[in-house]
C-alpha cells in the first residue's frame, strides 16, 4: 500500500514538473535575439543619441528649474512666461516664419488628362501621407492652405471635400509651406518621395521651391485636451 | 491519500523554480504529454478505486502513453495530418470517462458507509 502512494506521488511530481514547464512556456516564451553585428551596432549608435539627446533635455530642464528656484519673483515669473511663450511655440500657436519650402499641388493642364474628364479629387490619405513624409524628412512645421498642422490637426473628407483643422481646403492650387533647417535638402528629397509620385498618379501637378523666407499662420483654433492631467506637486 | 498530493504541489514547484523553458515548436509535443500523463493518472485512481491496479500496467502505461501521444503529433507533423488531434480526442475521452466513474465510486461508497452508520 505504501509503494502505491509513492509511486502516486513520483508520477504526480512529474505531471506538476511537466505541467509548470508547460505554464511557463506558454505564459513567457522564449524569444530569441537574432541581430547580427551590424545590427547590434545600428542599435547601440541608436541608443547613444538617445543618450545624447536626453542629456540636453535634462540639461535644458534644469535650467529651466533652477530659474524657478531663484531668488526673486521677478526672475521667476519671468522664467515661466519663457517657458510658457516655448511650450506655445511648440505647440503650433504662434506665427513662426524661417527659410523652408513652398509646395504647390495643382492638377494637370486640361490638354494631358483630356478635357472631358472631371478635375482630379485629392484623397486625404495622400495629404496625410505628403505630411508624414515632409516629417520624416526633418521638417520642422508645416501648414496646409493656411492651416497650420499641429499634433491635433485632423485631415479629413466630408462630402467629396477636404478638411483640414475643420476647415475645407479652398480651390486649387492647394500651397503648402514647410519651415526646414535645410531647405535645399528637403526640395530635393520631396520631389524625389513617393508620396509626391502618388499624387502625379492621381493627375497632379507637384512643385516645389525652396525660399529663403516662408511664414507659417498660428493655429487658431482651441486646442482641446482630453486625456492630460495636472501633476501633482511633491511637498 | 496526502502524499501524490504533495509530490503534485512538490512537482509544480520545482518547475516553477527551475524556469526551464521549452522552445515553442516543442510545447505542443509537451502539452500532449501533460494530457497523456493526466489521463494515466485517472486511470490509476480508478484501478486503485476498483482493485484492479497493478503496478506494472501503471508505470508502462505512463511512459508508453506519453511517448505514443509525442510520437503520433511528430508523426502527424511530417505527415501533414494533425494526428495529435487523435490523441487529444482519444485522452480526453478516457479523461472524463475515468473521472465520471471515480465519482460514481466515491458516491456509492459514501452512501454505503451512510447506511452502514
Amino acid at each position: 500500500m505504501k509503494e502505491r502512494q509513492f509511486m502516486f506521488a513520483t508520477i504526480a511530481l512529474i505531471i506538476g514538473g511537466m505541467l509548470a514547464i508547460q505554464f511557463e512556456t506558454t505564459n513567457n516564451p522564449i524569444v530569441r535575439d537574432t541581430r547580427d553585428l551590424w545590427d547590434l551596432r545600428a542599435d547601440l549608435e541608436k541608443e547613444k543619441q538617445r543618450q545624447q539627446e536626453l542629456n540636453e533635455e535634462l540639461e535644458q530642464y534644469s535650467e529651466l528649474l533652477n530659474q524657478y528656484q531663484g531668488d526673486g519673483k521677478e526672475e521667476k515669473i519671468q522664467a515661466m512666461e519663457n517657458a510658457l511663450s516655448d511650450l506655445k511655440k511648440q505647440a503650433g500657436l504662434t506665427t513662426v516664419s524661417g527659410q523652408g519650402i513652398v509646395i504647390t499641388i495643382e492638377p494637370f493642364n486640361d490638354e494631358l488628362i483630356g478635357v472631358d474628364r472631371p478635375l482630379p479629387k485629392i484623397d486625404p490619405d495622400m495629404l496625410r501621407r505628403l505630411v508624414n513624409e515632409l516629417n520624416r524628412y526633418d521638417a520642422k512645421e508645416i501648414s496646409i492652405d493656411g492651416q497650420r498642422i499641429v499634433s491635433k490637426t485632423p485631415i479629413r473628407e466630408v462630402n467629396g471635400n477636404i478638411y483640414i483643422n475643420n476647415e475645407p481646403v479652398s480651390s486649387f492650387p492647394i500651397e503648402i509651406r514647410v519651415l526646414a533647417k535645410d531647405n535645399e535638402k528637403l526640395h530635393q528629397k520631396i520631389i524625389a518621395s513617393p508620396a509626391v509620385e502618388e499624387f502625379i498618379r492621381e493627375n497632379f501637378l507637384v512643385e516645389s521651391s525652396p525660399a529663403a523666407k516662408v511664414i507659417l499662420p498660428a493655429f487658431d483654433k482651441s486646442m482641446k485636451v482630453k486625456f492630460m492631467k495636472p501633476a501633482k506637486e511633491e511637498t | 491519500m496526502w502524499l501524490p498530493v504533495l509530490g503534485l504541489l512538490l512537482g509544480l514547484l520545482l518547475g516553477f523554480m527551475s524556469d526551464i523553458r521549452v522552445p515553442p515548436e516543442y510545447s505542443n509535443y509537451l502539452s500532449i504529454a501533460v494530457l497523456a500523463a493526466l489521463d494515466t493518472l485517472f486511470g490509476g485512481i480508478r484501478a486503485h478505486l476498483q482493485g484492479s491496479f497493478e503496478d506494472k500496467v501503471f508505470i508502462t502505461g505512463f511512459f508508453f502513453n506519453i511517448l505514443l501521444a509525442a510520437g503520433l503529433a511528430y508523426l502527424g507533423v511530417h505527415l501533414g495530418i494533425d494526428l495529435y488531434l487523435a490523441a487529444i480526442f482519444a485522452f480526453g475521452v478516457r479523461l472524463f470517462n475515468n473521472i465520471a466513474v471515480i465519482r460514481r465510486l466515491i458516491i456509492s461508497k459514501w452512501s454505503d458507509s451512510r447506511k452502514k452508520a
